[in-house]
């Protein structure tokens, strides 16, 4: 998906390998996080995988939160020995809390979350909350003047 | 090139000295580590300004340690560990650009804590050098030249003051004040119209508020908001008289002889590249745990323990503001007074505060200095409101039920906070040096704090709090809660270099002048013995332009 353009732009370091590996398992946490029908928008319209991505390779991320959002995607693997992309959504709903009992597993989860947040609620420029449709849905809008870059790139 | 005077940080109290001395005609450079972010380069990108370190440096590059005590014994843990910034805004103008500024003077009494309430014990409380008399026409001064917009009301604990009324009407309320007015008065509590740093008409080259619901964290956009970039760098560049150097990053003082500052040891933060900075005077305002942490850094053989350190008192007596915040849920179904879409209004201010409390002497509950409360809504980022809302007994919530709980949070309340701000009493266990092993990338050792609270803090904090909650109730409020912690809020941190007239207990004299150093002053907020119970930063100017003119007479005579 979104990732193609980057992994055709240089070649594959380490981390573009791994997250590679684990980015259907991240969008498929997403979706469930966000599916369809709800007040929300959903994840699948929200461009919110590619968003975190790009989220977590920008120089101002916390390059341990980095390592831990890509660890916890394998550790989710692991778990459900390889199985979560294609479970059911009552599976994954039983998959997830069960991995949210755990300390470890209940921190990665709101990570994610949380990172998932700040597509659908920030700027449009950064490339999710399309159409401003996850601040159409709050009544809640970004004020104004709105950035024309991303980070204070000026 | 030597300049009359050498400036290290341009933040509220680095621009009042620029100001003055600049339209003195004083040939001035202004050395601030961060990049300039014009008022037109302004956003509100919650990503960018509120969730990552993009205004501050990133805590693998710069950090301090935090000691904190485990099991009887001091144990430092590292920023970039706990994610825990003690940066406040790293710009051209500092974190002045950031301030929601709301503005009070201190007390009078404040100025002798010691005299008018005793010896507290565990506590170092002193009296200042100074009174509110000398303070008085720098807090109008700054009313004027920062542009501080309000509506002077006569309250036993409002300071007096020497001009009728403020020099410019508040800006826009929201239609809570009449509901928040109501039930304070309901419970004989007096709310006051607060004052804010921040342009409610036209002033020159900057405009009018245009409430843009984003303000506290974020650069104002129109110029109304009074950050030292805005109100005084702006005039002082155009003197001619000022350099401003941007990505300047001052390693240390280096003082030549015993009793003289040569000149500043400067990085370059974008080449890499150092240089030396010549001046006559030096003035360090680099925020108080930092401007201690230089001064710690500049020790050479003739100040072994630190330039301006022979009382051992540097970096000692750090404090913060004490307090915490309290929040309520006004919905609605239950909205009292108003109406739901006029609370609905965004942008507008709150405006309100109180004082009632700042002193306190009741028949039971005795008699010991209190605080004030400043009334807000909610911070309106949307990333964070949305976040805070996601949990729910401890687990997550997601799926249809996130999109419930997150629209009707959003569309059907709005909340409205209170934060208290009370003495952070000056503490032995409160103070910054210098790491031992931790360095910054330009390879400075960088600061230690310790950050411990005197329990009577809390104790206020938590009278004041309860109080505050009366009045939440009293609106018909929901889900009210307050958090009153021994936890520092780092950006309203002042101490660190005490001014005082014996150099055996204090850094600086009365004029924030070193003892030691005769041309090495500390304009920024060191200098306060004790903080009183308002956010600094009206205090910070007014102090600034105060040691600004002693500075002048300095220069005048050679």
């Amino acid at each position: 998906m979104g990732l193609i353009p980057y992994i055709e732009a240089k070649e594959l370091s380490a981390f573009d390998n791994v997250f590679q590996k684990i980015e259907p398992t991240i969008e498929a946490v997403q979706k469930h996080m966000f599916p369809d029908g709800s007040k929300l928008p959903s994840a699948l319209s929200m461009n919110v995988t590619q968003f975190l991505f790009e989220t977590i390779t920008h120089k101002s991320y916390d390059k341990d939160i980095r390592a831990f959002v890509l660890e916890g995607a394998e550790e989710l693997i692991k778990r459900e020995k390889g199985r979560f992309v294609s479970m059911t959504d009552r599976e994954k709903e039983k998959a997830l809390r069960a991995y949210e009992e755990t300390n470890y597993g209940s921190n990665w989860l709101s990570r994610i979350m949380t990172l998932t947040m700040e597509g659908i609620f920030s700027d449009p420029v950064y490339g999710s909350n399309t159409k401003e449709a996850g601040w159409k849905a709050l009544h809640a809008y970004g004020g104004l003047p709105r950035p024309k870059t991303r980070y204070i790139e000026l | 090139m030597k300049y009359d005077v050498v400036i290290v940080g341009s933040g509220a109290s680095g621009g009042a000295v620029a100001y003055t001395l600049c339209k003195a005609g004083y040939k001035v450079a202004v050395l601030e580590k961060g990049r300039l972010i014009k008022r037109e380069e302004f956003s509100k990108d919650e990503l960018a300004y509120a969730r990552r370190d993009i205004v501050t440096p990133s805590l693998f590059d710069e950090y301090h340690t935090i000691e904190e005590k485990v099991d009887g014994k001091w144990m430092a843990t590292p920023t970039y560990e706990s994610g825990w910034s003690f940066w406040n805004g790293n710009i051209v103008g500092g974190s002045s650009n950031l301030m929601s500024g709301m503005f009070h003077r201190m007390h009078p009494d404040d100025f002798r804590l010691k005299s008018k309430y005793g010896e507290i014990e565990g506590a170092n409380v002193v009296d200042w050098p100074i009174s509110y008399s000398d303070l008085e026409p720098y807090y109008t001064l700054a009313e004027e030249l920062v542009g501080i917009s309000g509506k002077y009301e006569k309250h036993p604990f409002e300071p007096p003051r020497s001009t009728p009324d403020f020099p410019q009407p508040p800006t826009k309320e929201n239609a809570v004040v009449k509901l928040l007015d109501k039930s304070c008065k309901a419970l004989d509590i007096v709310p006051l119209v607060t004052p804010r740093a921040v342009l409610s008409q036209d002033k020159g080259y900057r405009n009018a508020c245009y409430y843009s619901n984003f303000c506290g964290s974020y650069g104002c956009s129109s110029g109304a908001k009074g950050s030292s970039r805005e109100a005084l760098l702006k005039p002082a560049l155009a003197t001619g008289n000022l350099t401003l150097m941007s990505n300047s990053y001052v390693k240390y003082l280096h003082t030549g002889k015993k009793d003289k500052v040569e000149y500043a040891v400067v990085v370059d933060t974008i080449t890499g590249k150092e240089k030396k900075i010549f001046g006559k005077m030096f003035v360090v305002a680099a925020q108080a745990h930092e401007s201690a942490r230089l001064l710690l850094n500049s020790a050479n053989r003739y100040h072994p323990d630190g330039l301006a350190n022979s009382s051992g008192e540097l970096g000692k007596n750090l404090i913060f503001s004490a307090g915490g915040s309290g929040q309520g849920e006004l919905h609605e179904e239950s909205l009292k007074e108003i109406k739901f879409e006029a609370l609905m209004e965004t942008g507008l201010f709150v405006n309100r505060s109180i004082l009632d409390w700042y002193f306190i002497d009741h028949w039971w509950d005795g008699k010991f200095k209190g605080g004030s409360v400043e009334f807000m809504f909610e911070h309106q980022n949307i990333i964070s409101r949305a976040h805070k809302n996601n949990e729910e007994d401890g687990r997550l919530v997601w799926g249809k039920a996130l999109g419930e709980k997150l629209v009707k949070r959003f569309t059907q309340s709005k909340s409205i906070r209170f934060e208290i701000f009370n003495d952070w009493l000056p503490n032995d266990d409160c103070f910054v040096s210098l790491d031992e092993t931790h360095k910054d990338k330009y390879g400075m050792p960088v600061g230690k704090l310790r950050l411990e609270a005197h329990p009577q803090d809390l104790k206020v904090g938590k009278y004041i709090a309860k109080k505050c909650e009366k009045i939440f109730e009293e609106m018909g409020a929901q889900n009210i809660y307050s958090s009153i912690s021994s936890s520092p809020p780092q950006n309203l941190v002042a101490g660190g270099c005490r001014f005082g007239n014996d150099p055996k207990t204090s850094v600086l004299n009365k004029y924030c002048q070193s003892h030691d150093v005769p041309n090495l002053f500390v304009a920024d907020a060191s200098f306060m013995p004790t903080g009183g119970s308002v956010p600094y930063t009206w205090t910070i100017y007014a102090n600034a332009f105060r040691i600004s003119d002693y500075i002048v007479e300095q220069l005048q005579q050679g």
